[in-house]
């Protein structure tokens, strides 16, 4: 009795951290990030977006001019 | 954003437009941009468009991967930041003041 009991705890320790494993194994996957669909080199495609100020804002009005710096963020009041 | 703010004088010298884009409503971006103290435009990208046009609508989160593109005086794409590296413009500010120096 003994002994089976000593052979079956062998066994559970043996086999932790093939559970663990397996489990970890399970968390719901990601999905990937979206990758941006342009590449340097690339011309950015025009748009017109409204401002805080309700001011409309056209991407080409800079050309020639001014160089953008375009930054896309999560949502208003998050850091970064 | 605010990170850009602190940039902003050393991007205008370098002829440098500032853009932040959201996919919030004028009004929340009006208060955001009071809250941060930036004075550059917030673009609001209600429903998305030019988030999805540009490639970086996540589903996942119903809103943009952060991102910053710098697009030169020619309309072409010359940077592309993702995620941590979007949220520090030191490379950006770096690369537009090489630009203003080579004319």
């Amino acid at each position: 009795m003994r002994r089976t009991m000593a052979v079956l705890f062998l066994w559970m320790v043996a086999l932790a951290p093939t559970l663990l494993w397996a489990q970890a194994d399970q968390k719901p996957a990601q999905p990937a990030p979206p990758e941006p669909a342009f590449k340097v080199g690339d011309t950015a495609p025009d748009f017109t977006m409204y401002d805080q100020n309700r001011q409309q804002v056209k991407l080409s009005s800079f050309r020639g001019k001014k160089n953008v710096a375009l930054a896309f963020v999560v949502f208003a009041f998050t850091g970064g | 954003m605010k990170a850009f703010q602190q940039n902003l004088e050393k991007l205008e010298a370098a002829d440098t437009q500032v853009l932040g884009v959201s996919m919030d409503s004028t009004f929340s971006n009006a208060a955001w941009a009071k809250d941060m103290g930036v004075n550059f435009p917030i673009l609001s990208d209600w429903g998305g468009d030019v988030t999805k046009q540009f490639g970086i609508y996540n589903p996942g989160y119903k809103a943009a991967r952060r991102t910053t593109f710098l697009i030169d005086k020619d309309g072409k794409i010359v940077e592309i930041k993702v995620d941590r590296e979007a949220v520090d413009p030191t490379a950006i500010v770096t690369s537009c003041e090489r630009r203003k120096l080579k004319g």
